[in-house]
């Protein structure tokens, strides 16, 4: 029987499909090297006084072990005057009210994953009898570094050579919620400016329930005719006060002055929370003139 | 040619398998729930964080100060990664000094104001990272507060720095630590 040594005009020989192949794999190898890393789900573990255990996962992808270290902290996301968010990590002498971090503990605290290895760490809460209802707040910091760290090697010749440790933290939220709780926030202040070819937004936010504000805060830049010209969409979550700045840009377009802002804040639209996690609450709409 | 041309088409329909496969890899990240007839799952949002490359000086002399440039092939790379178009709070601790390994020497290691990009489309190169493209040229000891994930949920921090050694600087190798935190701050 004759071997078939068919080629299809314009497409690839069988020698140019195992290059194809050949390169697909290479090409497979790489993308999963560089997306690898530790990996930590769910990003926000909810505790309960009916249900006092919690559970996160920590997933190792790489092809190396990696020496993961798991312990608590406390940091809030806080704004500067600038409507900027930042949230510093505070490791000891947490003085805030609504902190967690005495009585909350993980098992195990420090584990070696092996290659494409994964570890479940269990959370508890022992939390004191005299909670007020409400929420209070820790940090669950995940620590990673390759596993086989080697150390540097001098060069040849006694050179002096450098060897960086990159090493990687994830901070999850772990929220602890007893008795009754009220999601509300207050628009203390809201104002629209326009700077050169953007418009600043700038809101002024007070958490006045006793859980955090955990929500979606939509902005849309309208013109006269109500056309939209640009719109911008976060995940919030207030704490106590912040202040945000959301810069809209202007699209091009045929748009009209006067122009406006829509601004939108409510607790409905998560999809990276579970519902049954979500503390719905109040929704705030406020239209901004831009001067 | 019919059975062929049936080998060639199963052997697309592997590649196609497998590309999509890559393209979806970094939206398993995302949070949502899948439900097919009785069967209910759901994949919980994540949070990942790589060390993609180690900011790497070489071989350094006596006396001779060597800068890495955030924008260089020899960059630190940070790669993250989770839930598309979320905001992410970063910060950096960077060390004063690189230490020999048995402690009797010591190595000044400086990073400017300059010193760190991140790159808000995920690309994962610093060399061809430009303004467009997120904070070029920022202060590593000052992250931006409004950085986002992209809309397929990646960003990455480019990070340079200079080694001062001295005249007198013992021969060796030298190391420090580099920490990288970072969180979601809409949770």
């Amino acid at each position: 029987m004759m071997k078939s040594n068919t080629s299809f005009p314009g497409r690839l020989t069988p020698i140019g499909l195992r290059g194809v192949l050949c390169a697909l794999a290479l090409l497979l190898f790489l993308v999963l090297d560089l997306s690898a890393g530790v990996l930590v789900a769910p990003t926000v573990v909810i505790l309960s006084d009916k249900e006092r255990t919690g559970r996160i996962t920590i997933q190792n992808p790489t092809a190396k072990p990696r020496e993961v270290d798991i312990y608590f902290s406390f940091g809030l996301p806080e704004s500067d005057s600038l409507g900027d968010v930042r949230i510093s990590l505070q490791d000891s002498n947490v003085t805030d009210t609504r902190s967690a971090l005495d009585w909350i503990k993980a098992f195990p605290r420090k584990v070696l994953l092996a290659p494409n290895g994964s570890q479940v760490v269990r959370l508890v809460a022992n939390p004191p009898d005299s909670l007020q209802p409400g929420e209070y707040w820790a940090r669950i910091v995940i620590r990673s570094q390759d596993g086989a760290a080697a150390l540097p090697l001098a060069g040849e010749n006694n050179q002096i050579t450098t060897n960086l440790n990159m090493i990687m933290q994830t901070a999850i939220m772990l929220k602890y919620r007893t008795g009754e709780l009220t999601a509300k926030l207050e628009l203390a202040d809201a104002s629209a400016l326009q700077r050169d070819s953007l418009i600043e937004v700038m809101l002024d936010m007070a958490n006045r329930g006793n859980v955090s504000y955990v929500g979606i805060l939509t902005c849309r830049l309208l013109d006269a005719g109500k056309k939209e010209i640009s719109h911008k969409k976060i995940d919030l979550a207030v704490y106590r006060d912040m202040k945000r700045r959301i810069n809209l840009p202007f699209l091009p377009g045929d748009f009209k002055p006067p122009y406006q802002v829509e601004v939108l804040i409510t607790t409905e639209g998560r999809h990276d929370i579970a519902d049954k996690d979500m503390i719905f609450g109040n929704i705030i709409n406020r239209t901004l003139a831009v001067p | 040619m019919r059975k062929s041309q049936g080998t060639y088409r199963a052997l697309m329909m592997v590649i196609a398998v497998a590309v999509v496969t890559v393209m979806v890899l970094p939206s398993a990240a995302r949070s949502q729930d899948v439900a097919v007839g009785s069967a209910t799952a759901t994949v919980l949002a994540a949070l990942s964080v790589t060390a993609t490359q180690a900011l790497a000086f070489g071989d350094v002399f006596q006396g001779i100060p060597k800068s890495v440039a955030n924008t260089d092939a020899a960059a630190g790379i940070f790669t993250m990664s989770g839930t598309a178009n979320a905001g992410i709070s970063l910060y950096l601790e960077l060390p004063d000094y690189l230490v020999l390994a048995d402690g009797s020497d010591r190595m000044v290691i400086a990073f400017s104001t300059t010193d760190a990009s991140v790159d808000t489309t995920g690309g994962g190169d610093p060399t061809g990272m430009v303004g467009g493209d997120g904070y070029l040229n920022i202060n590593p000891f000052s992250l931006p507060g409004t950085a986002n994930l992209s809309n397929l949920g990646a960003a990455n921090i480019y990070l340079g720095g200079r080694v001062i050694p001295t005249v007198d600087q013992k021969a060796g190798a030298y190391s420090g630590d580099i920490v990288l935190t970072v969180s979601y701050n809409g949770t």
